[in-house]
């Protein structure tokens, strides 16, 4: 550096001006002013003509230029020119004549139509020696700066520094504490479009609840009686912060009005997704499910966007089954036309099963995921609780799994079930021949509680205890609970039993016995079942190999035909 | 529940439900018997298939040293069972009075 010597130190009258600027660093809490204070505390105690703060920005590892009379933001990396240079170094630099340093960049000059003669470059280093940034003083009034102004203006940058620390820490808590408001606010929103009861539909039980994360997540929900049916919709929009909140509320209001304007479904979706698809930014979408079932023909017919799995589970087979997204999720794109509407068929237990993938995806700490299988066993289990029933066991099943992680999405249910028409019993018996009394009592009690005929009963008794029984001799190697489910239908009753943990056995395959052969040649075995297909009106056998499962199913009403179509 | 045992005139009389589970008792109470047995099932409530293999091997039983098993008192709903069993064939029925 070429500098003139002197060595006059710092005078009381050249730290006065520190005093009075030190005192003004204390005053701005936010950084435009503080710029400017020291701005013009550096032009002041310095005799400069002008005078530059670059604020360091650790995460770009850029210096930025803030603040310099007239002169736009400029972003330079940490590394280069002079402000680089002193960053890297924390040393300052004095340069007397800038256009004969090759360090020095005259594009600032050229832009602001400036001729920076001599320069003093300054770390700004707080009290914690953390790079708050880098101070330049420009073109000393009267000559070139010396080993004095070196002095003065490290006394002074040292003071800014801290100001500036101080300034900018306030200026991120309060920018995260108006983040975190804004987010709260949009949840508001979020929240406040989401049913507040569940509508009453007769002949189901719906049910959908919603449990936002922490900090972000576009979940929505809705279940509402239209005129065109009873709308279901489960949306999820992508994205973090308080966008996706936002998203979805609009999606929400927009299924509303479209429906309330008569909108067919594909006609909302298609309508939905184009607004969407202009209003949202292009990386950004919502995957959802839009269904509207005719509750009196007992019908849904959904589009889904992207929304995937849909779990249906099928009461009939006791089967949880998957339906595929219809189509592409909304505001990915404008639609013009759609592939058809899936409908579904609901019938008596049948359940609808929305879930967010706040479920599904949920991981707990061995960074495991709690799938669809899990969904599935937990659905297939409990399809005879009530919809709420349901979604509060599978939501304690979730939070069971975790293990104490967090949440990282919003979690929505949605559940839509078909009632029984009838009322249903459900217990599980010890698998050995003494339940057979426990068994009876319970089928004598159903039968008292639901006035079923009379006339049933010993068919019914004797149909199930031919079915434990065999379930008793021939399932040796289980030792778990036979379930047992007694429903109320029209005129009659319909019988369920499932068998833990066995070998697939088909007993409703078993052969008819000869009764006609005489007495040295007729044999007890298989009589039973010979008899039951001749008692019932039907009877069906289905077995899962997931769960190694066997279930019967029979039914038996005073007005039926026997499963071997025989009048009784 | 079920109850097995004879009558002062020499029946036997069983009432209750012959079920899977109480088929053993009513096996052992049976296998004692001889000869021409009256079977008194007006208060035999309900049987399966099980109660129908205890009846038909005692009957296999008796027929061999020329006795037999004569069930008599045998509601609607067991006429019904013995009639889909082809058991009708084997066992002589007496039908309760209705």
């Amino acid at each position: 550096m070429n500098v003139r010597d002197s060595s006059r130190g710092l005078s009381a009258q050249d730290l006065e001006p520190i005093l009075a600027v030190t005192r003004n660093l204390a005053a701005p809490f936010e950084l435009t002013t503080m710029l400017a204070t020291v701005v013009s505390a550096a032009t002041q105690v310095l005799h400069a003509d002008r005078a530059t703060v670059w604020l360091y920005d650790a995460a770009a590892d850029q210096l930025v230029l803030r603040v310099a009379t007239g002169i736009e933001p400029v972003r330079v990396p940490a590394d280069a020119g002079l402000v680089g240079s002193c960053a890297r170094n924390r040393q300052i630099i004095n340069v007397p004549d800038c256009y004969a340093d090759p360090r020095f960049n005259p594009d600032l000059d050229r832009r602001t139509n400036y001729r920076t003669r001599c320069m003093l470059t300054l770390p700004l280093v707080d009290h914690r020696d953390i790079l708050v940034g880098v101070l330049q003083v420009l073109n000393k009034t009267d000559g070139v700066f010396d080993r004095d102004d070196e002095a003065l203006a490290s006394a002074l940058a040292a003071q800014c520094a801290v100001a500036l620390q101080r300034v900018r820490m306030t200026e991120a808590l309060i920018e995260g504490e108006k983040m975190r408001q804004q987010l709260e606010m949009a949840r508001v929103v979020q929240m406040s479009t989401l049913p507040s009861a569940m509508p009453a539909v007769p002949g189901y039980d719906v049910f959908g609840t919603f449990k936002p994360a922490d900090l972000t997540g576009g979940d929505t929900f809705d279940l509402a009686v239209l005129e065109q049916g009873l709308l279901v919709v489960l949306g999820d929009a992508t994205g973090h912060g308080i966008a996706p909140a936002l998203h979805v509320t609009q999606m929400h209001a927009m299924l509303r009005m479209a429906f309330r304007l008569g909108a067919d479904l594909e006609t909302a979706f298609i309508q939905v997704n184009n607004q969407l698809a202009d209003n949202l930014p292009d990386d950004r979408f919502i995957t959802a499910f839009i269904g509207l079932l005719d509750t009196a023909a007992h019908r849904m017919r959904f589009h889904s966007g992207g929304q995937a799995p849909i779990l249906y589970f099928d009461a009939a087979s006791g089967a949880c089954l998957r339906h595929n997204p219809t189509s592409f999720p909304l505001a990915a794109m404008p639609l013009s036309k759609m592939r058809p509407a899936v409908t579904l068929e609901m019938r008596q237990g049948d359940i609808l099963v929305l879930l967010s993938d706040g479920i599904y995806e949920y991981h707990n700490a061995d960074q495991e995921q709690f799938g669809e299988q899990r969904v599935t066993e937990i659905v297939r289990t409990n399809h005879g609780k009530s919809a709420a029933e349901l979604s509060a066991i599978l939501l304690k099943a979730v939070q069971e799994f975790a293990k104490g992680a967090p949440q990282e999405d919003d979690i929505t249910v949605v559940l839509v079930k078909r009632k029984l028409a009838a009322e249903t019993a459900h217990r599980a018996f010890r698998r050995k021949v003494e339940s057979l009394q426990e068994i009876f009592d319970f089928t004598a009690s159903f039968n008292t509680a639901h006035q079923v005929e009379p006339q049933l009963s010993h068919a019914v008794d004797f149909t199930i205890e031919e079915l434990f029984t065999n379930m008793v001799r021939y399932s040796k190697m289980s030792d778990a609970a036979v379930d047992l489910t007694l429903t109320r239908i029209a005129d009659g009753v319909e019988v369920t039993l499932t068998d833990h943990d066995v070998e697939p056995f088909d007993v409703t395959k078993s052969p008819d016995v000869d009764v006609n052969l005489p007495i040295g040649q007729r044999e007890p075995g298989g009589l039973g079942l010979h008899l039951i297909r001749r008692m019932v009106d039907s009877i069906d056998y289905e077995y899962s190999k997931e769960d190694r499962q066997s279930r019967m199913t029979f039914r038996k009403t005073l007005t039926g035909k026997s499963a071997d179509g025989e009048v009784h | 529940m079920l109850t097995i045992d004879f009558a002062p005139d020499g029946a036997v009389v069983i009432a209750g439900r012959l079920d899977a589970a109480q088929s053993p008792a009513a096996q052992s109470f049976l296998d004692k018997v001889s000869g021409a047995v009256k079977l008194d099932c007006s208060r035999l409530e309900y049987i399966s298939s099980a109660g129908l293999g205890v009846l038909l091997k005692t009957q296999k039983r008796l027929m061999a040293s020329a006795g037999k098993l004569r069930l008599v008192g045998v509601s609607r709903h067991l006429q019904d069972i013995f009639q889909y069993s082809g058991f009708d064939q084997i066992f002589e029925i007496e039908p309760a009075a209705e």
